[in-house]
Order: structure tokens, then sequence, then C-alpha cells
């Protein structure tokens, strides 16, 4: 109290009530400088929430892909020419046509036996692999046209040398090989089981038909599986590194010749990477040999051609029972 | 003129010497002096510290005089480029020489990322109002409506202006790889990023903004994104001890 008093004392009663005034104002100018420095104003606060921050991960995603409403047809040809020959004059030793659905993200892929008998269009009738040494990619395209009552888009031709190099430029190809693979021509031996496969080992197990119980046609179908093979591998390694797509890019187009123009190239690739490896069919045409003129030939099974031919024209898929049987079902337990 | 008995006789007197009505104002004068030297510099003194903290602050836009708070300022940001590497498609292409190639792509497209993402983080004259036209043109048409689609993604945000009051770059690395045609002229490239930056939000905590992925790139000469894979990973960081904003 004294000390209170003594205050008092010192400043009198007009000092004190200045003393008050600019307090007050002192306080009032606080709060207005606060309140504009906090960006608010007092009681205003409460109305101001701050947006929940992304702290998980997220993440974008964009690939143009071709478009969904037409399945894509392409003619992939393999062409038995020896080094220094001319790769699309020799025949056509592996022919697959792949329908790709991109609306369904599913494909197909039908195996034509080399030594199919069939017409070609302006050649009369032939074995389908003589179409490319009598007009090269385009006669085989036509011919399969012919034979399928589809149109195909594209074609992609490579040769023995350059689908090892481009195995071997994608750092080898990942494949379950379903069994026991030998091809005494190349010595090579390919157990069974998941296995990363080189370029000439790959080539290897593309080429092997004699130890085949269906010969050509089992071969077909292992051709396809590295088709199927190089998808899935493709697939994963594009989402985990997307610029991986480039290399695969580079790497084909190095080794094969094809017409599809190189930023039509680039949407397949991204299209590529949306199919879903295990909704891809791979079939082979069914037939039985015969022979024509004293050469030895495959007749295809007609019935089954149209039922397919059918089937694939509409959505470049097949139902289920289109499907013909596995050549190399014996072999596959099946 | 008083009643007399009414007051002590002399306390009313004329006979005072009148000393006491000036006498006691200057004693009151001499009294309150101090007083206003006190309290007036306090007021002063508040009220500066406020202008000053306001003028720090910018708010709504301002421009700010003082380093620090809601700059307007864009802090610099420079890419890292830590490889290019070319892609043939040729048989025996010069690898030299595309090596060379990819090497000018590189320094074609980096300006383009560093102008990108400062606009897609770093800009507050984009992010404040959420305004990243000069991102989206820079995708192709096709891939125009996905990445508007993914702003959340690939910029800091439509609401970035009431989350942050500043996002200063911490570093940024590019690899690319460029795909050139059978005769040497570059038709792809993508470029593999990471990007990373601290923005302190207006609560005064901080984050680390991550973004990373790969970049598509078509149309050589008016290079724009044709695809885009990107992922962010922010985190919870410290407060930066200065606000300054730092080139990488």
């Amino acid at each position: 109290m004294g000390t209170m008093g003594t205050r008092c004392d010192r400043r009198g009663p007009m000092g004190g009530r200045a003393a008050r005034r600019a307090a007050l104002v002192a306080l009032l100018l606080m709060a207005w400088t606060l309140g504009s420095t906090l960006g608010t104003t007092p009681g205003g606060s409460a109305a101001r929430a701050l947006p929940v921050l992304q702290l998980e991960r997220a993440r974008a995603g964009y690939v143009p892909t071709l478009d969904g409403s037409e399945p894509i047809f392409i003619l992939a040809l393999g062409s038995d020419a020896r080094p220094g020959e001319e790769i699309d004059g020799q025949r056509a030793d592996s022919i697959h046509l792949i329908a790709i659905n991109p609306a369904k993200h599913r494909a197909t892929i039908v195996g034509f036996p080399r030594d199919a008998w069939v017409a070609i269009p302006g050649y009369g009738t032939n074995k389908i692999n003589a179409a490319m040494t009598a007009g090269g990619p385009d006669l085989v395209v036509a011919t399969v046209e012919s034979l399928m009552g589809v149109t195909i888009d594209y074609w992609a031709l490579t040769w023995f040398d350059g689908f090892r190099a481009m195995i071997d430029d994608i750092g080898g190809l990942r494949v379950d090989v379903p069994f026991d693979v030998v091809y005494a021509y190349a010595r090579a031996e390919i157990p069974a089981g998941p296995q990363t496969l080189s370029g000439k080992d790959a080539l290897a197990f593309a080429r092997a038909r004699h130890a085949l119980p269906a010969g050509d046609f089992g071969r077909s179908e292992n051709q396809g599986l590295l088709l199927v093979s190089a998808l899935a591998q493709f697939r994963a390694e594009f989402a985990k590194d997307p610029s991986r797509l480039l290399d695969w890019v580079g790497a084909g187009l190095r080794n094969m010749r094809t017409d599809v123009p190189l930023d039509q190239l680039l949407r397949l690739a991204f299209t590529a990477s949306t199919l879903n490896p295990r909704k891809v069919t791979n079939i082979v045409l069914p037939g039985g040999t015969g022979m024509a003129g004293g050469t030895s030939v495959v007749n295809l099974d007609q019935a089954a051609l149209q039922a397919i031919a059918a089937d694939l024209r509409d959505d470049g898929l097949l139902r289920k029972g289109t499907i013909p049987p596995s050549p190399n079902a014996s072999l596959l337990g099946g | 003129m008083t009643p007399a008995g009414r007051y002590p006789l002399g306390a009313l007197s004329d006979t005072r010497t009148h000393p006491p009505v000036r006498a006691a104002r200057a004693e009151r004068t001499r009294r309150r002096k101090p007083l206003g030297l006190v309290v007036i510099p306090i007021v002063l003194a508040l009220a500066g510290v406020g202008l000053v903290l306001l003028l720090a602050r910018g708010d709504g836009g301002g421009i700010p005089i003082i380093g620090g708070g809601r700059s307007e300022e864009v802090p610099p940001f420079d890419f890292v480029v830590r490889k290019a590497r070319a892609v043939p498609t040729a048989e025996g292409a010069d690898a030299k020489a595309l090596a060379k190639e990819a090497e000018a792509v590189a320094d074609e497209l980096t300006p383009i990322l560093d102008e990108l993402f400062t606009t897609a983080f770093l800009d507050p004259a984009a992010w404040r109002d959420g305004d990243y036209e000069a991102v989206w043109a820079r995708f192709s048409d096709d891939a125009r409506a996905a990445a508007e689609e993914s702003v959340e993604t690939l910029t800091l945000g439509r609401a970035a202006g009431e989350t942050f009051d500043a996002v200063t770059p911490k570093r940024g690395t590019l690899g690319f790889e460029v795909l050139f045609d059978p005769d040497g002229d570059p038709i792809s490239a993508v470029a593999s990023f990471s990007f990373s930056a601290t923005g302190v939000r207006t609560d005064g905590t901080a984050t680390r903004i991550l973004s990373s992925g790969q970049l598509f790139f078509g149309n050589p000469g008016h290079w724009r994104i044709t695809a885009f894979e990107v992922e962010r990973a922010d985190r919870e960081a410290r407060v930066p001890a200065s606000p300054t904003p730092s080139a990488t």
C-alpha cells in the first residue's frame, strides 16, 4: 500500500490518466499490428482453416496410347536371311499377327505355320513364307489380310542377327521356359524354368523345332511366348523406369525394319505399357501336314481358320471356344 | 464578500500572495514531464515494431520492404544436369556425334525445365493464386488435360496461397535420354528429374516438397511434354533458419 501511495503521489492524478490512455492506445496499436501481421483480425482467426497438406505419396501419370475404339493389327515377321543376304528378299519363317485391343488392355498373337499352303495375291497358291521372297513384307501383309479378312496396320521384320542383338541390347529376356528345349544346331540346351535368356539362347529357343512333337507348330507357339515375355518385361521395366521405353524402341529400331512411323512407334510402345501380359492369348493356326506337287506343306484347318478370323476381326480378341489347343500340349502336360 | 465565519480566517484572505495557480501548474507540468517521456516513446516504439512487422510480411500481395515473410520474390533455381545419353535407332550410328547432340538437347531442355519448376513450385505470383497456365502450356494437347487434372501433384497446388508463406528451392537434378531418328535428328527425350524445396506454411511449420519422375518430350524445336510419370513424397521439415532464397 505504501508503495502504491508513493507512486500515485509521484505521478499525480493527471499523469495516471495519460499513462492509462497511452497504454490503451499502445495495446490497440499492438493488437491491430499483430492482427495485420498474422493476416487475421481478432475474432476472425477461427474462420481461417489451413487446408490439409499433402504429405502422403501421390503420383500422376499420362501416356499417349493409341485410340481404343478399333483393334490394331501388326504383322511380326522373322526373315531367315543369313549374314550378307537381303533381309526382305528371303523367306519369312516366322509369321505372327498381333492384334491389340487398347480399350481392354488385351491382345492376341496368332502364329502361322511357315509351310501353310495359302493363296498369295497375284502369285497363285504357295507356302506362306514364300510371299516375302516374291514381294517383301508388303506381300506377306496382303496374304495374311486376304486369309484373315483383317486390315493390317503395320509390319515389323527382324532377322537372326537382328533378333539376337535386340535381345542383348535390352539386357536379355526374362522367360519362363515351359519345358527343356534343345537346339542342337546352335548347341543350345535351355532348361525349363524362369530365366534370363541371352540373345543367343533366345534365338535358339525361337528356332528349335526338331525336338518338339508338333515341329514348326510348337516352334511358332514358342516364338509367341517370347513376344509375351518381352511384353511382360517391357511393362515391368517401364513401371520401374519409364525412360526404359526409349531403350526398347532404340533396340527395336536398330535391329528390325518396320513401316511404323517413329511417332506412332512411340505411341505403340506406350500402348504396350498398358497391356496386361496375362491377358494375351498366344495361339497357332491349327492344320495338318500334306503334300502339294511333291512338296511337304501344311493344310490349315479351314473351319478353325474361319472361326478364328471371324472372332478376331471385330475386337482383336478370341473367345475361349475359338482358341485351339496348344501344339506343345503334350510337353506342357495339358 | 465572503460570509464571515464560514471559513477560517485567512483561508481565503486576499492577503495571500498568489503564487499558487502558476506555481501549481508549473509543479504539475514538472510532474507530468517524466510520464510523457516514458509513455510516448513506448507507443512510438510499439508502432514502429508493428510497422516493421507489417512491412516485412507483405500481406495481401504487398511488396515486402524487409526480407522474409510472404515474399513475392521469385527465388532463383537451376537444375543440375547429371547426364545426357543418346539412344540411336540406326545400326552403326556415330556414337560420339550423337552424344554431343544429346548434350545439345539437354542444353535446350534444361532452361525449359528450370522455368517449368519455378512456375510450378517457386514463383509466388503463380502459386499464390494457383495459376499454373504457364506450366500447362508446356504440355502437348493430348497430355494437357491429364496434367491439369494432376495439378496437386505436378505443382504446389491450387490452394498453395492459403497454405504457404514462402517456398525456397533445395535441389534439382536432371538426367536425359534422347532418342534419335536414323538420320541423327532428335525425336524424343526423357528428362528424369528430382526436385526438392522447402515450403514454410502460414502456421509457421514447414514441409519438404519432393517431386521426382520422368517427363517425355516430343515435338523437337517446340518441345512439349507428351507423357509423364511423376511422384510426390512431401514430408514434414524443419523451418529453415533463413527465409532468404538460395539457389541450387
